[in-house]
This record gives structure tokens, sequence and C-alpha cells, in this order.
């Protein structure tokens, strides 16, 4: 397996990427394309200690590296030498089998709708992170990726983080959740409600296992597997849980700090200090699936070490091994609402001229 | 032209090319939303060698006989 990796992107970049390469080769026995400015990619080698590019590694040059300040929507396309552009050109060329980039999430989640394309049928891209629950972490579909939804957004977002949770979280029958402000169909607006009906339906045929509205606290309690959600309330969940976390850590450091008797409690639940800080942590799980988009690209978070890179690598094998592209390619059909408009046309009439 | 046209607009919105005419409307006939006509506009640009199309022009064209017009007048027949 090959994953093209952009070189340029995200605040520690290239050396992060790098790093999470040379891990990657040395522990998964993975292939790497690293894509970027050469120049600087072997000046990050030579900093890890290599001095020549070792097997399982492979350099393209891009000359160009798309910045935060670019605009999103045509960074891809003014940029065509960026790593960006390039890396997304390796993807759809068949050179790599996926994609994974730091680097700003407008601009990946713009050029690979545009280069690199939805799987016919999908409305839209979505970001699914898994993020830690009671019951092992579940997907959170949408994260950002699109603030407005339709109805139909929700319920392909509700089948491809079905997949997802069922073949990479390894869930049967996984368990998805709509999130709102209440458990009653009625409850939310007319998208949740709306969305709520067309779920409902998709599990009365057995297509999932639609279990209803969940709010915030239940999700995170662990009730649900997959959280479908429109990007801007999924974003608003997902930062909220992040400040919490943070919040929770300083609280609970002061405390363990705070005295004598406390510093040595501290040290008597250490281990179990440690296990939750990894759970919590987003470096573990490396990166965030555009997913309904052809091929498989991973977004790191920005701010990603060689550590998170590296994990981001291996969810970029796992992700392209799990076959989440074909079932969502074979199931496509009743995940589309029909196009009333053609249809009512048809009706009246009858052929096409 | 107009049938490899009608031929890429039932690719890209997965409806049956036969069910598409000129009065055919992308937004309200065939679902199309502004991400579905850049996308599509990325196509023809592929498909046709067009040039690549300004927002504006995207947005001006409503039915499938406007955008066969644009092509016709910006393609060298």
């Amino acid at each position: 397996m090959k994953i093209i990796v952009d070189a340029m992107g995200g605040d520690n970049a290239p050396q992060a990427p790098v790093r999470g390469a040379l891990d990657a080769i040395a522990e998964y026995g993975v292939e790497v394309v690293l894509v970027g400015r050469g120049e600087e990619i072997l000046e990050a080698l030579h900093k890890e200690g290599v001095n020549e590019v070792p097997q399982g590694l492979e350099i393209t040059h891009a000359d160009q590296v798309v910045e935060m300040c670019d605009n999103p929507a045509t960074a891809f396309k003014e940029k065509k030498d960026s790593s960006l552009t390039v890396g997304l050109n390796l993807l759809k060329d068949g050179t790599g089998d996926a994609f994974v980039s730091a680097g700003s999430t407008g601009a990946l989640l713009s050029a690979a709708t545009l280069m690199t394309k939805r799987i016919k049928g999908i409305r839209r891209a979505a970001l699914a992170p898994v993020v830690p629950t009671g019951n092992g972490g579940a997907v959170l579909i949408d994260c950002g990726a699109t603030a407005e939804c339709t109805p139909e957004f929700l319920l392909q977002f509700a089948f491809m983080g079905s997949y997802y949770a069922e073949r990479v979280l390894g869930r049967p029958e996984p368990k998805v959740g709509l999130l709102n402000i209440g458990a009653e169909p009625s409850k939310g607006t007319d998208l949740q409600r709306e969305a709520y009906g067309l779920l409902q339906k998709a599990s009365d045929e057995g297509r999932i296992n639609f279990v209803g509205n969940v709010e915030a606290r239940e999700a995170v309690s662990g009730s649900v597997d997959v959280i479908v959600s429109d990007g801007y309330s999924g974003n608003i969940f997902l930062k909220t849980m992040e400040g919490v976390g943070i919040y929770m850590a300083r609280e609970i450091k002061k405390m363990f700090l705070s005295s004598l008797k406390t510093k040595i409690a501290a040290l008597l639940v250490k281990d179990g200090l440690r296990e939750f800080k990894k759970k919590m942590d987003s470096g573990e799980v490396g990166g965030t699936p555009l997913m309904g988009i052809s091929h498989p690209v991973i977004k790191a978070h920005g701010s990603s070490d060689g550590y998170a890179m590296k994990n981001a690598i291996r969810q970029a094998m796992e992700y392209s091994k799990s076959g989440i592209i074909e079932d969502i390619t074979e199931n496509v059909e009743y995940m589309r609402l029909p196009v009333k408009g053609l249809a009512k046309k048809q009706e009246t009439d009858g052929t096409a001229e | 032209m107009f049938e490899k046209l009608c031929a890429l607009i039932a690719e890209q919105f997965g409806v049956d090319a036969d069910a598409i005419t000129k009065d055919t409307a992308f937004v309200d006939e065939l679902g199309a939303d502004s991400v579905d006509l850049v996308d599509l506009s990325m196509a023809l640009e592929e498909e046709f060698g067009m040039e690549e199309m300004e927002e504006e022009e995207i947005s001006s064209i409503v039915t499938v006989g406007d955008l066969y017009k644009y092509m016709q007048e910006h393609l060298d027949l």
C-alpha cells in the first residue's frame, strides 16, 4: 500500500509529515510518497538523522504551498504546483491508495470535492472524526465540512457514518443517532424533523440502525456509535468536547498539585490518568476521513506532530482497506431523494424531445 | 454536441439522458446546487476543453439550453 502525504501542510510541516512517514514505514511496512519542496523535505530528513531517502519513501517535488490566507475554494486551481494539488492528482492518477494532509481544511475539502470528485450521487463530503465517548468512541458526521445541510445530506451522512463505524470501529449494526435537542421526533428545526423521517424509513428498510434523536450529553455517554449532525452543530459539539476536556484536565491537575496528600494520590492513579489522557488525545486517532469522496482522503489535525501524522497514515491505510467507498458506491441509490422536478416533468410531458 | 452534453449532465446528476431537454432546469429539475454547478463546469473544461467559467457566468445559467448556448458562444465549433 502506498500513501501520499502532503509534506507542506500543517503547523509543523515539513518536519512532522517527514517524521510521521519514517515511523509509518518502519512500523506498518507501508510505502509513502512525500509531496512538497524537495530541498525542505531532504533537510527535514537530515534533521531526523536520515541522510539518504530510505526504502519505502519517495519524494515528489511540488514548488508551491497552500497557505492559510489563500482562498480555500480556489487555492487548488490558483496553485497548480502546490503539494495539495500535486498530491491529489497523484491520488486521482492511481499513484497512491490514499492522501493525507494536515493543511487547510477548506482548501483540502474544495480540492478533494472538485478534483478527486465525490462518489456519484453523494451531495456533500463530510468530515467524520471518531470522538471519545463512553462506549469507546463514536463517529461524528459531519463536524464542519458542510455548515448548512438538507435532510438528504443528513441521510447520506447517516449511511456513511454507519459504514465507517462498522468497517473501521468494528461495531456490528452500529447505532445511529441524530444530534438534537431532545429525544422526541418532533424536536429540533425543520431540518432535524425531516431528516428524522428519512432516517426512520432507512431503518425500517433495514439499511441502517437508527435509534432516534440523541442529545449531546447522551451521545458523549456512549448511547450511539454514529452521531449524525449538520456541520455547524457538529463543529460546536466537537469544539465543546475539546474545551471541556482541556478545562477538566487543567482542573484535575490543579487539584492533584494542591497538597502533599493529593500529590501522593496522583502518584497512585498515574497509570489511569495516562490512559485517560491517551483516550482524549486527538493525535492518537490521527485524522478525519473526508467521507463521500471517491478516493480515500484523510485530514490530519493542523497541529499534528510526527506521532499524529504516523497515526493519520495508519488511518489512511485502514480507511483504504475498509471497503467503505465501495459500500457507499453500491448503496448510494438508497441515500438519494428522487429529483422531484424531473420526475414530475416526465410524468406530464411523456418522453423528452 | 448536445447529445454529448446531455450524456455528461446525466452522468453528473444520475438521471436518464433521454429525459434531459433544453428546458430542463438545473436547480429546479435536476436538484443541482452551487457545488454541483462548479463541478459540472470543471467537467466541461475537461470534456470539451472549455475555458474556466467565472462564478457569475455559472450562476447565470438556469437551464440546459442556457448552458448549450453558452458553449456554442465560447467554443470553436
